[in-house]
Protein backbone atom coordinates (compact mmCIF):
# COMPACT_ATOMS: atom_id res chain seq x y z
CA UNK A 1 0.00 0.00 0.00
CA UNK A 2 2.38 2.77 0.97
CA UNK A 3 4.75 1.81 -1.79
CA UNK A 4 1.02 2.99 -4.37
CA UNK A 5 1.14 6.12 -1.97
CA UNK A 6 4.85 6.81 -2.33
CA UNK A 7 4.45 6.26 -6.42
CA UNK A 8 1.78 8.55 -6.21
CA UNK A 9 3.39 11.06 -4.57
CA UNK A 10 6.44 11.11 -6.72
CA UNK A 11 3.74 10.79 -10.25
CA UNK A 12 2.34 13.97 -8.70
CA UNK A 13 5.68 15.80 -8.29
CA UNK A 14 6.41 15.20 -11.79
CA UNK A 15 3.22 16.17 -13.07
CA UNK A 16 3.57 19.38 -11.38
CA UNK A 17 6.59 19.65 -13.19
CA UNK A 18 4.50 18.62 -16.85
CA UNK A 19 1.95 20.97 -15.62
CA UNK A 20 4.71 23.80 -15.54
CA UNK A 21 5.58 23.37 -18.60
CA UNK A 22 2.01 22.75 -20.17
CA UNK A 23 1.11 26.22 -18.61
CA UNK A 24 4.49 27.87 -20.04
CA UNK A 25 3.97 26.20 -23.78
CA UNK A 26 -0.01 27.27 -23.63
CA UNK A 27 0.72 30.80 -22.53
CA UNK A 28 2.44 31.28 -25.48
CA UNK A 29 -0.16 29.06 -27.59
CA UNK A 30 -3.15 31.51 -26.51
CA UNK A 31 -1.20 34.82 -27.11
CA UNK A 32 0.31 33.88 -30.36
CA UNK A 33 -1.34 30.93 -31.33
CA UNK A 34 2.14 28.78 -32.63
CA UNK A 35 3.44 25.51 -30.52
CA UNK A 36 6.08 27.75 -29.08
CA UNK A 37 8.90 24.56 -29.02
CA UNK A 38 11.78 27.03 -28.13
CA UNK A 39 10.45 26.86 -24.42
CA UNK A 40 12.43 23.57 -24.61
CA UNK A 41 15.91 26.03 -25.29
CA UNK A 42 14.44 28.14 -22.51
CA UNK A 43 13.90 24.91 -19.86
CA UNK A 44 17.99 23.81 -20.93
CA UNK A 45 19.52 26.56 -20.75
CA UNK A 46 18.06 27.59 -17.49
CA UNK A 47 18.74 23.89 -16.23
CA UNK A 48 22.46 24.80 -17.17
CA UNK A 49 22.60 27.88 -15.46
CA UNK A 50 20.81 26.58 -12.26
CA UNK A 51 23.46 23.96 -12.04
CA UNK A 52 26.58 26.10 -12.55
CA UNK A 53 25.34 28.77 -9.97
CA UNK A 54 24.28 26.42 -7.34
CA UNK A 55 27.40 24.51 -7.75
CA UNK A 56 30.02 27.04 -7.95
CA UNK A 57 28.21 30.58 -6.53
CA UNK A 58 25.92 29.91 -3.54
CA UNK A 59 25.03 26.25 -2.70
CA UNK A 60 21.82 27.12 -1.58
CA UNK A 61 18.14 26.08 -3.05
CA UNK A 62 16.04 29.03 -2.61
CA UNK A 63 18.05 31.35 -3.68
CA UNK A 64 18.88 29.34 -7.25
CA UNK A 65 15.92 28.66 -7.82
CA UNK A 66 14.60 32.23 -7.95
CA UNK A 67 17.66 33.32 -9.81
CA UNK A 68 17.21 30.55 -12.47
CA UNK A 69 13.47 31.44 -12.32
CA UNK A 70 14.64 35.04 -13.44
CA UNK A 71 16.90 34.10 -15.95
CA UNK A 72 14.43 32.11 -17.39
CA UNK A 73 12.16 34.74 -17.58
CA UNK A 74 14.76 37.32 -19.17
CA UNK A 75 15.87 33.85 -21.52
CA UNK A 76 12.43 33.79 -22.51
CA UNK A 77 11.95 37.49 -23.40
CA UNK A 78 15.33 37.43 -25.25
CA UNK A 79 14.10 34.68 -27.77
CA UNK A 80 10.93 36.62 -28.23
CA UNK A 81 12.61 39.75 -29.42
CA UNK A 82 15.45 37.92 -31.62
CA UNK A 83 13.35 35.41 -33.23
CA UNK A 84 9.54 35.97 -33.13
CA UNK A 85 9.48 39.90 -32.63
CA UNK A 86 10.50 40.89 -36.21
CA UNK A 87 8.54 38.38 -38.41
CA UNK A 88 5.33 39.13 -35.89
CA UNK A 89 6.07 42.80 -36.84
CA UNK A 90 6.29 41.50 -40.57
CA UNK A 91 2.81 39.46 -40.27
CA UNK A 92 4.11 36.29 -41.37
CA UNK A 93 2.31 33.01 -40.91
CA UNK A 94 2.13 31.00 -38.28
CA UNK A 95 4.42 28.31 -39.83
CA UNK A 96 7.16 30.85 -40.12
CA UNK A 97 7.02 31.00 -35.53
CA UNK A 98 6.81 27.04 -35.54
CA UNK A 99 9.87 26.54 -37.41
CA UNK A 100 11.58 29.28 -35.95
CA UNK A 101 10.91 28.31 -32.41
CA UNK A 102 11.92 24.21 -33.52
CA UNK A 103 15.17 25.76 -34.91
CA UNK A 104 16.07 27.83 -31.89
CA UNK A 105 15.33 24.97 -29.60
CA UNK A 106 17.46 22.57 -31.73
CA UNK A 107 20.09 25.10 -32.17
CA UNK A 108 20.23 25.22 -28.49
CA UNK A 109 19.99 21.68 -27.80
CA UNK A 110 23.66 20.99 -30.40
CA UNK A 111 25.27 23.73 -28.99
CA UNK A 112 25.18 22.04 -25.77
CA UNK A 113 26.10 19.13 -26.79
CA UNK A 114 28.85 20.43 -28.68
CA UNK A 115 30.08 22.38 -26.08
CA UNK A 116 29.34 20.62 -22.30
CA UNK A 117 27.93 17.09 -23.92
CA UNK A 118 30.46 14.86 -22.46
CA UNK A 119 29.81 14.80 -19.12
CA UNK A 120 26.44 14.92 -17.10
CA UNK A 121 25.86 17.63 -14.15
CA UNK A 122 24.61 17.08 -11.32
CA UNK A 123 23.15 19.26 -8.56
CA UNK A 124 24.52 19.91 -5.14
CA UNK A 125 22.45 18.25 -2.51
CA UNK A 126 21.09 20.75 -1.20
CA UNK A 127 19.91 18.81 2.25
CA UNK A 128 21.34 16.42 4.19
CA UNK A 129 18.58 13.91 4.78
CA UNK A 130 15.97 12.97 2.06
CA UNK A 131 13.28 11.52 3.32
CA UNK A 132 10.59 12.29 5.78
CA UNK A 133 9.03 9.39 8.05
CA UNK A 134 5.88 9.52 8.52
CA UNK A 135 5.00 6.57 10.65
CA UNK A 136 4.67 3.54 8.29
CA UNK A 137 5.44 6.33 4.70
CA UNK A 138 8.61 7.02 3.70
CA UNK A 139 8.00 10.94 1.83
CA UNK A 140 11.00 11.61 -0.45
CA UNK A 141 11.86 15.63 0.32
CA UNK A 142 12.72 16.26 -3.17
CA UNK A 143 9.48 15.24 -4.48
CA UNK A 144 7.55 17.26 -1.85
CA UNK A 145 9.57 20.44 -2.33
CA UNK A 146 9.01 20.29 -6.03
CA UNK A 147 5.06 19.50 -5.55
CA UNK A 148 5.01 22.63 -3.31
CA UNK A 149 7.18 24.97 -5.34
CA UNK A 150 5.05 23.93 -8.68
CA UNK A 151 1.76 24.26 -6.81
CA UNK A 152 3.03 28.10 -5.52
CA UNK A 153 4.56 29.14 -8.81
CA UNK A 154 1.12 28.42 -10.55
CA UNK A 155 -1.13 29.94 -7.86
CA UNK A 156 1.20 33.07 -8.43
CA UNK A 157 0.49 33.27 -12.69
CA UNK A 158 -3.03 32.64 -12.14
CA UNK A 159 -3.58 35.29 -9.54
CA UNK A 160 -1.45 37.55 -12.19
CA UNK A 161 -3.28 35.90 -14.98
CA UNK A 162 -6.99 36.67 -13.58
CA UNK A 163 -6.41 39.49 -11.18
CA UNK A 164 -4.00 42.16 -12.83
CA UNK A 165 -4.57 44.65 -15.46
CA UNK A 166 -1.49 43.33 -16.99
CA UNK A 167 -3.23 39.47 -16.91
CA UNK A 168 -6.45 40.94 -18.61
CA UNK A 169 -4.57 42.32 -21.21
CA UNK A 170 -3.15 38.97 -21.73
CA UNK A 171 -6.46 37.36 -21.98
CA UNK A 172 -7.40 39.79 -24.11
CA UNK A 173 -5.04 40.13 -26.64
CA UNK A 174 -5.29 35.69 -26.63
CA UNK A 175 -8.71 36.08 -28.81
CA UNK A 176 -7.33 39.33 -30.58
CA UNK A 177 -4.13 40.69 -30.62
CA UNK A 178 -4.80 43.89 -32.25
CA UNK A 179 -7.86 45.80 -31.15
CA UNK A 180 -5.54 46.35 -27.07
CA UNK A 181 -3.63 48.63 -28.66
CA UNK A 182 -6.77 50.88 -29.12
CA UNK A 183 -7.42 50.75 -25.34
CA UNK A 184 -3.80 52.49 -24.63
CA UNK A 185 -2.67 48.73 -24.24
CA UNK A 186 0.94 48.12 -25.95
CA UNK A 187 0.90 45.35 -27.03
CA UNK A 188 4.59 44.27 -27.74
CA UNK A 189 5.09 44.93 -23.92
CA UNK A 190 2.26 42.48 -23.07
CA UNK A 191 4.06 39.78 -25.81
CA UNK A 192 7.00 40.34 -23.79
CA UNK A 193 5.29 39.81 -20.55
CA UNK A 194 3.88 36.43 -21.60
CA UNK A 195 7.29 35.26 -22.62
CA UNK A 196 8.60 36.40 -19.71
CA UNK A 197 6.14 34.92 -17.16
CA UNK A 198 6.27 31.89 -19.62
CA UNK A 199 10.41 31.82 -19.04
CA UNK A 200 10.11 31.82 -15.42
CA UNK A 201 8.04 28.89 -15.99
CA UNK A 202 10.84 26.97 -18.25
CA UNK A 203 13.50 28.30 -15.52
CA UNK A 204 12.00 26.33 -12.92
CA UNK A 205 10.85 23.72 -14.90
CA UNK A 206 14.71 23.36 -16.13
CA UNK A 207 15.94 23.38 -12.34
CA UNK A 208 13.67 21.01 -11.03
CA UNK A 209 14.10 18.53 -13.87
CA UNK A 210 17.99 19.29 -13.50
CA UNK A 211 18.01 18.88 -9.74
CA UNK A 212 15.71 15.61 -9.69
CA UNK A 213 17.73 14.07 -13.17
CA UNK A 214 21.04 15.32 -13.68
CA UNK A 215 21.78 17.97 -16.83
CA UNK A 216 22.25 16.73 -20.08
CA UNK A 217 21.85 19.11 -23.97
CA UNK A 218 19.09 16.75 -24.21
CA UNK A 219 16.74 17.90 -20.81
CA UNK A 220 14.71 20.31 -23.03
CA UNK A 221 13.21 17.77 -24.32
CA UNK A 222 11.49 16.70 -21.72
CA UNK A 223 9.05 18.97 -22.16
CA UNK A 224 7.28 17.15 -24.78
CA UNK A 225 4.83 15.83 -21.95
CA UNK A 226 4.54 19.06 -20.83
CA UNK A 227 2.86 19.67 -24.30
CA UNK A 228 1.34 16.23 -24.38
CA UNK A 229 -0.80 17.70 -21.21
CA UNK A 230 -1.05 20.69 -22.59
CA UNK A 231 -3.03 19.03 -25.21
CA UNK A 232 -5.04 16.46 -23.31
CA UNK A 233 -5.88 19.40 -21.30
CA UNK A 234 -7.47 21.52 -23.94
CA UNK A 235 -5.17 24.08 -25.29
CA UNK A 236 -6.12 27.18 -24.53
CA UNK A 237 -7.32 26.44 -21.13
CA UNK A 238 -4.28 26.46 -18.48
CA UNK A 239 -6.41 25.22 -15.87
CA UNK A 240 -6.61 21.82 -18.42
CA UNK A 241 -3.62 21.68 -18.64
CA UNK A 242 -2.05 21.91 -15.30
CA UNK A 243 -5.32 18.32 -14.52
CA UNK A 244 -3.75 16.87 -17.30
CA UNK A 245 -0.15 17.55 -16.35
CA UNK A 246 -0.27 16.06 -12.95
CA UNK A 247 -2.58 12.98 -14.08
CA UNK A 248 -0.08 12.34 -16.89
CA UNK A 249 2.55 12.50 -13.86
CA UNK A 250 0.41 10.47 -11.80
CA UNK A 251 -0.33 7.92 -14.36
CA UNK A 252 3.07 7.25 -15.46
CA UNK A 253 4.15 6.47 -12.18
CA UNK A 254 1.92 4.06 -10.60
CA UNK A 255 2.01 2.09 -14.01
CA UNK A 256 5.48 2.09 -14.00
CA UNK A 257 5.16 0.74 -10.38
CA UNK A 258 2.37 -1.96 -11.73
CA UNK A 259 3.84 -2.97 -15.48
CA UNK A 260 7.35 -1.57 -15.58
CA UNK A 261 9.18 1.37 -17.37
CA UNK A 262 9.24 -0.08 -21.14
CA UNK A 263 5.47 -0.68 -21.39
CA UNK A 264 4.67 2.31 -19.71
CA UNK A 265 5.07 4.93 -22.24
CA UNK A 266 3.63 2.57 -24.95
CA UNK A 267 0.22 2.20 -22.71
CA UNK A 268 0.42 5.97 -21.53
CA UNK A 269 1.17 7.50 -25.54
CA UNK A 270 -2.01 4.99 -26.79
CA UNK A 271 -3.88 6.22 -24.74
CA UNK A 272 -3.24 9.55 -25.33
CA UNK A 273 -4.06 9.17 -29.08
CA UNK A 274 -7.36 7.26 -28.04
CA UNK A 275 -8.11 9.50 -25.85
CA UNK A 276 -7.64 12.45 -28.10
CA UNK A 277 -9.94 10.68 -30.92
CA UNK A 278 -12.82 10.18 -28.44
CA UNK A 279 -12.36 13.95 -27.25
CA UNK A 280 -10.60 16.44 -29.32
CA UNK A 281 -11.02 19.26 -27.51
CA UNK A 282 -9.29 17.86 -24.60
CA UNK A 283 -10.58 17.74 -20.72
CA UNK A 284 -11.29 20.89 -20.09
CA UNK A 285 -14.12 20.27 -23.04
CA UNK A 286 -13.58 23.56 -24.44
CA UNK A 287 -13.30 23.61 -28.48
CA UNK A 288 -10.32 25.96 -29.23
CA UNK A 289 -10.32 27.06 -32.95
CA UNK A 290 -7.32 28.11 -34.63
CA UNK A 291 -7.56 30.81 -36.77
CA UNK A 292 -4.64 30.09 -39.10
CA UNK B 1 -8.25 70.27 -32.76
CA UNK B 2 -7.42 67.42 -34.84
CA UNK B 3 -6.25 68.27 -38.13
CA UNK B 4 -5.31 65.76 -41.18
CA UNK B 5 -3.16 67.26 -44.06
CA UNK B 6 -2.86 66.22 -47.20
CA UNK B 7 -2.74 62.34 -45.97
CA UNK B 8 -1.74 59.64 -48.43
CA UNK B 9 -2.65 55.93 -47.17
CA UNK B 10 -1.63 53.04 -49.09
CA UNK B 11 -2.00 49.20 -48.97
CA UNK B 12 0.28 47.63 -51.28
CA UNK B 13 -0.39 49.31 -54.60
CA UNK B 14 -3.83 50.41 -53.75
CA UNK B 15 -4.10 54.21 -52.64
CA UNK B 16 -6.89 53.81 -49.54
CA UNK B 17 -6.86 57.51 -49.01
CA UNK B 18 -5.67 60.25 -51.83
CA UNK B 19 -4.56 63.59 -50.17
CA UNK B 20 -7.25 63.99 -47.79
CA UNK B 21 -7.17 66.94 -45.43
CA UNK B 22 -9.66 67.25 -42.37
CA UNK B 23 -10.48 69.46 -39.14
CA UNK B 24 -12.00 68.07 -35.85
CA UNK B 25 -12.58 70.86 -33.75
CA UNK B 26 -13.01 71.19 -30.00
CA UNK B 27 -16.29 70.16 -28.89
CA UNK B 28 -18.06 69.44 -32.52
CA UNK B 29 -19.10 66.79 -33.95
CA UNK B 30 -17.59 65.89 -36.95
CA UNK B 31 -18.81 62.69 -39.52
CA UNK B 32 -17.30 61.17 -42.50
CA UNK B 33 -19.81 59.47 -44.70
CA UNK B 34 -19.08 57.24 -47.71
CA UNK B 35 -19.47 54.36 -49.31
CA UNK B 36 -18.15 50.92 -48.09
CA UNK B 37 -14.41 50.94 -49.57
CA UNK B 38 -14.53 54.85 -49.30
CA UNK B 39 -11.64 55.10 -47.07
CA UNK B 40 -13.71 55.89 -43.59
CA UNK B 41 -12.57 53.19 -41.71
CA UNK B 42 -8.73 54.50 -43.01
CA UNK B 43 -9.09 57.54 -42.03
CA UNK B 44 -10.06 56.57 -38.47
CA UNK B 45 -6.95 54.13 -38.13
CA UNK B 46 -4.80 56.97 -39.87
CA UNK B 47 -5.98 59.12 -36.36
CA UNK B 48 -5.49 55.80 -33.83
CA UNK B 49 -1.89 55.09 -35.44
CA UNK B 50 -3.42 51.97 -36.73
CA UNK B 51 -2.35 52.21 -39.94
CA UNK B 52 0.70 54.50 -41.33
CA UNK B 53 0.52 57.66 -43.94
CA UNK B 54 2.46 57.61 -47.12
CA UNK B 55 2.23 61.58 -47.29
CA UNK B 56 0.98 64.02 -45.32
CA UNK B 57 0.62 64.45 -41.46
CA UNK B 58 -1.87 64.91 -38.45
CA UNK B 59 -1.60 67.06 -35.66
CA UNK B 60 -2.84 67.53 -32.71
CA UNK B 61 -3.23 71.20 -31.72
CA UNK B 62 -0.92 71.93 -33.88
CA UNK B 63 1.81 69.12 -32.68
CA UNK B 64 2.56 66.20 -34.70
CA UNK B 65 0.49 63.28 -33.79
CA UNK B 66 2.57 60.58 -35.36
CA UNK B 67 2.66 58.01 -32.24
CA UNK B 68 1.91 54.13 -32.29
CA UNK B 69 -1.65 53.44 -31.01
CA UNK B 70 -1.25 52.79 -27.28
CA UNK B 71 0.44 56.69 -27.19
CA UNK B 72 -2.41 57.93 -29.18
CA UNK B 73 -4.82 56.47 -26.52
CA UNK B 74 -2.65 58.04 -23.90
CA UNK B 75 -2.66 62.06 -25.84
CA UNK B 76 -7.31 61.27 -25.06
CA UNK B 77 -8.29 60.08 -28.48
CA UNK B 78 -9.92 56.68 -28.29
CA UNK B 79 -11.26 54.98 -31.13
CA UNK B 80 -14.64 52.59 -31.00
CA UNK B 81 -13.70 50.00 -33.38
CA UNK B 82 -16.33 49.06 -36.27
CA UNK B 83 -17.70 45.72 -35.10
CA UNK B 84 -17.38 46.77 -31.61
CA UNK B 85 -14.31 44.36 -31.26
CA UNK B 86 -15.68 42.79 -27.43
CA UNK B 87 -12.83 40.49 -25.71
CA UNK B 88 -15.39 37.63 -25.71
CA UNK B 89 -13.61 35.51 -23.35
CA UNK B 90 -13.12 38.26 -20.69
CA UNK B 91 -15.72 39.35 -18.52
CA UNK B 92 -17.55 43.15 -19.44
CA UNK B 93 -15.97 44.19 -16.19
CA UNK B 94 -12.61 42.97 -17.11
CA UNK B 95 -13.53 44.88 -20.95
CA UNK B 96 -14.07 47.95 -18.72
CA UNK B 97 -10.84 47.95 -17.14
CA UNK B 98 -9.17 47.20 -20.13
CA UNK B 99 -10.60 50.13 -21.34
CA UNK B 100 -9.14 52.40 -18.32
CA UNK B 101 -5.42 50.61 -18.95
CA UNK B 102 -3.82 53.72 -19.17
CA UNK B 103 -5.21 54.90 -15.81
CA UNK B 104 -2.97 53.71 -12.52
CA UNK B 105 -5.43 55.05 -9.93
CA UNK B 106 -8.00 52.36 -8.82
CA UNK B 107 -10.26 54.73 -7.06
CA UNK B 108 -10.51 56.49 -10.48
CA UNK B 109 -11.67 53.42 -12.61
CA UNK B 110 -13.65 52.27 -10.13
CA UNK B 111 -15.55 55.49 -10.70
CA UNK B 112 -15.49 55.14 -14.40
CA UNK B 113 -17.36 51.97 -14.14
CA UNK B 114 -20.09 53.72 -12.35
CA UNK B 115 -19.80 56.31 -14.36
CA UNK B 116 -20.59 54.17 -17.24
CA UNK B 117 -22.96 51.31 -15.78
CA UNK B 118 -24.79 54.82 -15.32
CA UNK B 119 -25.08 55.73 -18.85
CA UNK B 120 -25.53 51.74 -19.60
CA UNK B 121 -27.19 49.90 -16.54
CA UNK B 122 -27.61 47.08 -18.72
CA UNK B 123 -24.18 46.59 -18.39
CA UNK B 124 -24.20 46.40 -14.71
CA UNK B 125 -26.44 43.24 -14.80
CA UNK B 126 -24.25 41.76 -17.30
CA UNK B 127 -20.82 42.54 -15.91
CA UNK B 128 -19.86 39.11 -14.53
CA UNK B 129 -20.80 37.32 -18.11
CA UNK B 130 -18.24 36.67 -20.51
CA UNK B 131 -18.34 39.74 -23.78
CA UNK B 132 -19.01 37.18 -26.05
CA UNK B 133 -22.31 36.62 -24.53
CA UNK B 134 -23.99 40.00 -25.01
CA UNK B 135 -26.32 40.80 -28.09
CA UNK B 136 -24.94 43.30 -30.84
CA UNK B 137 -27.10 46.09 -29.13
CA UNK B 138 -25.38 45.44 -25.64
CA UNK B 139 -21.70 44.88 -27.15
CA UNK B 140 -21.99 48.02 -28.72
CA UNK B 141 -22.97 49.66 -25.73
CA UNK B 142 -19.81 47.90 -24.04
CA UNK B 143 -17.88 49.26 -27.00
CA UNK B 144 -18.73 52.86 -25.95
CA UNK B 145 -18.49 52.30 -22.29
CA UNK B 146 -14.98 50.56 -22.77
CA UNK B 147 -13.86 53.72 -24.62
CA UNK B 148 -15.20 55.92 -21.90
CA UNK B 149 -13.01 54.23 -19.34
CA UNK B 150 -9.76 56.32 -20.19
CA UNK B 151 -11.82 59.75 -19.35
CA UNK B 152 -10.63 60.58 -23.75
CA UNK B 153 -11.12 64.27 -25.14
CA UNK B 154 -12.22 63.01 -28.68
CA UNK B 155 -14.15 60.03 -29.50
CA UNK B 156 -13.20 58.49 -33.17
CA UNK B 157 -17.04 56.44 -33.65
CA UNK B 158 -16.29 53.94 -36.74
CA UNK B 159 -19.84 52.74 -37.67
CA UNK B 160 -21.38 52.62 -34.71
CA UNK B 161 -25.20 51.94 -35.77
CA UNK B 162 -24.20 48.82 -38.33
CA UNK B 163 -26.53 45.50 -37.63
CA UNK B 164 -28.22 47.49 -34.89
CA UNK B 165 -32.38 47.42 -34.68
CA UNK B 166 -33.68 50.28 -35.80
CA UNK B 167 -34.80 52.03 -32.52
CA UNK B 168 -31.12 50.95 -30.87
CA UNK B 169 -29.97 53.15 -33.94
CA UNK B 170 -32.12 55.78 -32.28
CA UNK B 171 -30.38 55.30 -28.86
CA UNK B 172 -27.05 55.26 -30.13
CA UNK B 173 -27.46 58.63 -31.90
CA UNK B 174 -29.07 60.35 -29.00
CA UNK B 175 -26.22 58.68 -26.53
CA UNK B 176 -23.16 60.54 -29.34
CA UNK B 177 -25.24 63.77 -29.08
CA UNK B 178 -25.53 63.63 -25.19
CA UNK B 179 -21.54 62.75 -24.89
CA UNK B 180 -20.89 65.62 -27.28
CA UNK B 181 -22.64 68.13 -25.38
CA UNK B 182 -20.88 66.83 -22.21
CA UNK B 183 -17.74 68.32 -24.00
CA UNK B 184 -16.31 65.28 -25.85
CA UNK B 185 -15.21 66.09 -29.21
CA UNK B 186 -17.01 63.26 -31.64
CA UNK B 187 -15.20 62.09 -35.35
CA UNK B 188 -17.97 59.82 -36.49
CA UNK B 189 -17.75 57.58 -39.12
CA UNK B 190 -21.12 56.43 -40.76
CA UNK B 191 -22.54 54.53 -43.91
CA UNK B 192 -25.72 56.21 -42.27
CA UNK B 193 -25.66 59.37 -43.82
CA UNK B 194 -28.71 60.68 -42.89
CA UNK B 195 -28.66 60.18 -39.49
CA UNK B 196 -25.29 61.12 -38.77
CA UNK B 197 -25.44 64.08 -41.11
CA UNK B 198 -28.11 65.19 -39.10
CA UNK B 199 -26.44 65.35 -35.52
CA UNK B 200 -23.19 66.72 -36.94
CA UNK B 201 -21.56 70.01 -37.28
CA UNK B 202 -19.48 69.61 -40.27
CA UNK B 203 -19.32 66.84 -42.28
CA UNK B 204 -16.71 65.16 -44.74
CA UNK B 205 -18.30 62.74 -47.64
CA UNK B 206 -15.35 60.24 -48.93
CA UNK B 207 -15.21 58.69 -52.40
CA UNK B 208 -12.69 56.17 -53.48
CA UNK B 209 -10.28 58.02 -50.79
CA UNK B 210 -10.96 61.45 -51.90
CA UNK B 211 -13.03 64.13 -50.37
CA UNK B 212 -15.80 64.71 -52.81
CA UNK B 213 -17.50 66.75 -50.95
CA UNK B 214 -17.47 68.56 -47.35
CA UNK B 215 -19.85 71.63 -45.40
CA UNK B 216 -22.00 72.01 -42.19
CA UNK B 217 -23.82 68.63 -41.69
CA UNK B 218 -27.41 70.46 -42.75
CA UNK B 219 -25.69 71.51 -46.10
CA UNK B 220 -24.21 68.03 -46.96
CA UNK B 221 -27.85 66.12 -46.33
CA UNK B 222 -29.68 68.41 -48.30
CA UNK B 223 -26.85 68.94 -51.18
CA UNK B 224 -28.52 67.27 -54.21
CA UNK B 225 -24.77 65.71 -55.88
CA UNK B 226 -24.31 64.38 -52.27
CA UNK B 227 -27.93 62.68 -52.44
CA UNK B 228 -27.38 61.44 -55.92
CA UNK B 229 -23.77 59.75 -54.66
CA UNK B 230 -26.09 58.12 -51.86
CA UNK B 231 -28.91 56.90 -54.10
CA UNK B 232 -25.79 55.21 -56.12
CA UNK B 233 -24.38 53.63 -52.58
CA UNK B 234 -28.29 52.65 -51.92
CA UNK B 235 -27.93 50.61 -55.30
CA UNK B 236 -24.87 48.70 -53.91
Amino acid sequence: MHIIFQQLLNGLSLGGVYALEAVGFGLIFNVLKFSNFSHSAIVAISAYFGFFISRYLFPNFAVTLLMTAIFGGLIGVVIEKLIFRPIRLKNAPLTLFLVNSITAAMLVQQVFAATLGSDYYTYPEFMKETAWRLGAFTVSKTYVIMLTISALVLLFLSYIIRKTKIGIAIRAASSDIRTPSLMGVNVDFIVSVAFFLAGILGGITGYLLGMTYSVDPFIGSMILKGIIAAIIGGIGSLGGGVIAGLLLGATESLLISQIGASLTPIVVYSSIIILLLIRPEGISGKRFIVKA
Amino acid sequence: MIELIGCTVRYGGITALDNVSIKIPDGKIVSIVGANGAGKTTTINVISGMVKLAKGSILMDGESLTLPPHRIVKKGIVQIPEGRKIFPTITVAENLILGAFIIKDRERIKANMERVFKLFPILKERMNQPGGTLSGGEQQMLAIARGLMSDPKILLLDEPSLGLAPNLVLEIFDMIKQLNREGLTILLVEQNAQKALNISDYAYVLETGRIVSHGEGSKIAGDPVVKKAYLGIKEV
